[in-house]
């Protein structure tokens, strides 16, 4: 960051950010998303329907730049809306929970049986977010970064394989896991060009082999060059999303070419920033479930002055936020941030 | 006598703590050799093998207790503490669950006919919201072999889930279990729902899994935070002595 920037949009300062470039303050992210029950019933755009419906679905995810000045706008609030397309079995939710797969229930067994089916960038699902898209850049686009998202090919092997047979298969057949993940790999990057047609900026790519789960090693023998093939694939800047502890797979993860990683706050924010050593920015990681969910502002605060000060680039809650997060916590992060600068004499 | 099974001494050695060194070592010294191979075994997740021993341990007239304690038990210890320490993550630990299970279906009719009395009765399910199973069956399954009475009301499971449950099976533990953090607070609330019902002080409540910590346990009003599986099981031993001790105070 430079004090001599000129004031930038939202959408300038989220692209500086993420080029590594200078920024008249760091960017405020959501490359998850931050919907809460009280902006649904604030714009009329409640869950489960403002998952399905493209333009209900860009009404509420507006409201991170409208309501809580957040330089991006990330209309993709789940994880399942290719799984839906691709057939899974859903449980679409209420109003107050998230929707989510019946993983228990797979589609499929193994890489044989991935196949993208006929008109599934049409499927209502799928199409839900790229009309949403459209109707956000037409609004908001010069002002505001418009984050899509397209899932990884890790992450939607849990929905098609169930997460229990698909790691027991990583140890069982790795070839076979190969396989599947190459397959999957093609409907990441042919959802992620349809929401680069629709006019996405940026693509978030949640693929969470979380270090809760899969050992950094893991990462790297399934994952690294498949992300760098997708990064090369996809032609804006890419912030890959995986939650959990994950600095013992953050070098890795630095040399896919991707822009940026958005982290957890199970990582503490210097080792983070070490283990990247400089080679892909980070985005995070403000706490969920104990900060913005269950604590107040001055919490919120601190941590957003920890991520600043260990030289994090842009400040972002860690992952989808709780649906009953207070709006005073999520307001408080661009506050905050405002102030760190200000009290520096950066802008 | 020390730990004769190559493989087993191998694995071993992986344990650090010098109180957990002398724990392990006492369980698994002078067992007999097929007990330290079915443990080795289900370490390396081979459940073929673990199959196969079980069946011959049981021929040669082991009690499907010995089999329990020193070998199955007795390689999960190791696994647990490889798994905390992340030495090895979830597949590893899924593949020696896997073996565990291969064993457990002919000890498990033993152990039930048997009549023994159970360590406790207990709930498990993961919160509302929430689909995923993987930790709390690896719970259960390390509860069953510990010898509690386990009801797994399965995921998605409301706060009335857990009471109902909680109610029917007269249990003293109940256990949730949550993957992701927009779930999590599902925790609180079905603790509050408890309170709500009166029935607080009637169970003890501990929580768990992967983005779940202490410090959110203790704000959410959770009687204890289970690590890990075999964490889990300490705990809810922990919590059936306490509330004997309350109830008989």
């Amino acid at each position: 960051m430079s004090p001599v920037v000129e004031k930038m949009t939202s959408r300038e300062r989220v692209m500086a950010a993420l080029a590594g470039e200078p920024v008249d303050r760091p960017p405020v992210c959501t490359p998850t998303n931050v919907a809460t029950v009280e902006l649904m019933d604030l714009v009329d755009a409640p869950f489960p329907d403002a998952n399905r419906d493209g333009e209900m679905n860009a009404r509420l995810a507006a409201t991170a730049y409208t309501e809580l000045g957040f330089d991006t706008i990330a209309p993709y609030f789940s994880i399942i809306q290719e799984s839906s397309a691709l057939g899974c079995d859903m449980q679409w939710e209420q109003k107050d929970n998230w929707p989510t797969v019946r993983m228990s229930n797979p589609i499929w067994k193994g890489s044989s049986d991935v196949k993208i089916p006929a008109g599934f960038l049409e499927h209502p699902d799928a199409k839900a977010i790229t009309d949403s898209i459209s109707i956000l850049k037409k609004e908001f686009g010069d002002d505001v970064a418009v984050v899509g998202k397209t899932m990884g090919p890790w992450t939607l092997a849990y929905h098609v394989f169930g997460v229990e047979p698909f790691l027991l298969g990583t140890v069982d057949d790795p070839a076979e896991t190969m396989k599947s993940l190459e397959a999957l790999k093609e409907i990441t990057i042919l959802y992620g060009q349809a929401q680069i047609d629709a006019g996405a900026d940026v693509l978030t790519i949640p693929d969470h082999a979380t270090g809760d789960l899969v050992s950094g090693e893991y990462y790297k023998r399934f994952l690294m060059e498949m992300h760098q093939e997708i990064e090369e694939e996809l032609s804006v800047p890419l912030i890959l999303h995986i939650c959990g502890a994950t600095v013992d797979r953050m070098p890795y993860i630095a040399e896919t070419g991707m822009a940026a990683f958005h982290f957890d706050s199970k990582n503490d924010p210097v080792e983070a920033m070490a283990a990247v050593n400089g080679k892909i920015r980070l985005v995070g990681n403000i706490n969920n479930p104990t900060t913005l969910y269950a604590r107040g502002p001055e919490e919120v605060r601190a941590e957003v002055s920890a991520a600043l000060d260990a030289g994090v680039q842009l400040i972002a809650p860690e992952c989808a936020i709780p649906l009953k997060t207070k709006l005073e916590n999520l307001l408080e992060i661009p506050a905050a941030i405002e102030d760190w600068v200000a009290e520096r004499g950066l802008n | 006598m020390p730990i004769m099974h190559e493989g087993l001494a191998r694995e071993f050695e992986f344990v650090s703590s010098p109180g957990e060194r002398k724990h392990i070592s006492e369980a698994i010294d002078d067992t007999a050799p097929i007990m330290q191979e079915m443990a080795y075994e289900l370490i390396v997740g081979n459940n073929t093998e673990v199959d196969r021993l079980t069946q011959e341990a049981l021929a040669d007239g082991f009690t499907a207790n010995q089999l329990l304690d020193d070998g199955l038990l007795n390689g999960m210890a190791i696994v647990g503490v490889k798994f905390r320490d992340n030495l090895i993550f979830v597949p590893e630990v899924l593949v020696a669950a896997r073996a565990m299970k291969a064993g457990m279906v002919h000890i498990e009719p033993i152990l039930s006919a048997s009549g023994a009395k159970p360590a406790g009765t207990i709930i498990m399910g993961t919160v509302k919201g929430d689909l995923h199973d993987i930790g709390k069956n690896l719970c259960i399954m390390m509860l069953r072999g510990a010898g509690f009475i386990v009801h797994d009301i399965g995921v998605d499971s409301s706060p009335d889930d857990f009471i109902d449950a909680a109610e029917e099976h007269d249990a003293e533990v109940v256990g949730m279990s949550a993957l992701l953090t927009t779930t999590m607070p599902n925790m609180g609330r079905t603790i509050a729902a408890f309170e709500d019902m009166g029935l607080r002080d009637e169970v003890r409540i501990m929580v768990g899994g992967a983005p779940v910590t202490q410090d959110f346990a203790d704000e959410m009003g959770a009687d204890a935070y289970g690590d890990n599986a075999v964490d889990a099981v300490d705990k809810a031993k922990e919590l059936v002595l306490l509330l004997a001790e309350l109830k008989s105070s």
